[in-house]
């Protein structure tokens, strides 16, 4: 009787370990700790991660003169939003690796092109503040010269990670993604585990 | 008088030779090419000035002969080339030239989101949603075909 008992304790013990873990998956990079000045399409200044915080996120980095794969990434986002049941308490924010050339008007112009609606928040910075970012969220982006179009220094593409991140309410990144190509719902129901 | 007839000889033959030559270019733009070429389902991003786009499509040879897509042009980019989007195991993700694709006969090429598709760089003006833009695909066999294709978000949209 008591080893019965003790057995189905420790039964229940593991189920709810098992839940709690798959609740609260673990921290891909921690972003809590640090703060990054970036501007708006509007040119504001925006604190990321903290002025999320309390929001869970889903982020993607994107350049506006990327004319096939950003977009695809950018329609990705638009269907994980589509996806979820509700919106309440989720923001979306593409962060540009080329802040060379995407100032806050264009992304302004990119954000309008694409009907990203308010939920949306496209960021640029300066170049050492983005760089410092990127650095620690292990996103890779590097110009990459083709000759037939190599006429001026503005004229480049970019290698650069294909990547989503969901971050939860602190500021942690806890999912990862392919960006042009992870299923949205498969993001979705991920989102609905941290609320 | 003898020099005379020699050069009404030359000059007679060489008219001939020319006519001939003529003729002859003529009859090669004339060759009959049995079945088409084919563009469809074409639609290309939206972009603004100065900025990149990206146009689709597909590309059917219906032709008996292999073709080969030689240049592309548009009134609505500086230059437009065919270019392909890779990924490595890495998970970065890149662009390059694809170069003058052959298109077997009776085959197709798709031109598709991640993959191949035309580059159209620097608009020389705004692609809005449910404008359309020109696009002229130049084959080497059978010449150069235009297509008028949509400006849409994604290729199921409107």
């Amino acid at each position: 009787m008591i080893t019965s008992t003790l057995r189905t304790f420790i039964l229940t013990l593991l189920t709810c370990g098992l839940l709690v873990a798959c609740n609260n998956p673990e921290t891909i990079i921690n972003m809590s700790d640090t703060s990054y000045s970036l501007l708006n399409t509007d040119s504001t200044a925006v604190s990321f991660p903290d002025d999320y915080k309390g929001n869970i996120t889903v982020i993607s980095f994107i350049y506006t003169h990327c004319p096939d794969v950003c977009p695809v990434i950018t329609a990705n986002m638009k269907n994980i939003q589509s996806q979820l049941e509700d919106t309440t308490g989720i923001q979306f924010v593409e962060i540009s690796f080329d802040p060379e050339r995407d100032t806050p008007s264009v992304l302004a112009n990119y954000k309008s092109n694409f009907k990203l609606n308010e939920q949306f928040t496209l960021l640029t910075g300066t170049q050492a503040n983005v760089d410092s970012l990127l650095g620690k969220m292990n996103i890779l982006a590097e110009k990459s010269r083709i000759d037939s179009v190599q006429q001026d220094s503005n004229q480049y593409f970019m290698k650069h990670s294909n990547t989503i991140y969901v971050m939860d309410k602190q500021g942690r990144i806890k999912f990862e993604y392919m960006g042009s190509a992870v299923p949205p719902e498969y993001v979705a129901e991920d989102i609905n585990k941290l609320r | 008088m003898i020099s005379k007839k020699i050069l009404l000889i030359t000059a007679t033959a060489l008219f001939f030779f020319g006519c001939s030559s003529q003729s002859d270019q003529t009859e090669t733009k004339k060759t009959v090419i049995l079945g088409k070429m084919e563009l469809s389902n074409g639609w290309a991003r939206p972009g603004s000035k100065g900025q990149n786009s990206a146009a689709y499509m597909r590309i059917a040879n219906g032709t008996a002969s292999n073709d080969t897509l030689l240049n592309i042009q548009s009134s609505a980019a500086e230059k437009a080339e065919l270019h392909e989007s890779y990924q490595d195991e890495n998970n970065i993700t890149g662009m390059r030239p694809a170069g003058q694709q052959v298109i077997a006969e009776s085959e197709k090429l798709y031109l598709q989101p991640g993959g191949l598709h035309i580059m159209l760089m620097n608009l020389q003006r705004n692609l809005a949603v449910r404008d359309t833009l020109s696009i002229s695909l130049e084959f080497a066999r059978v010449g150069t075909k235009n297509v008028n294709i949509p400006i849409k978000l994604r290729s199921t949209s409107n």
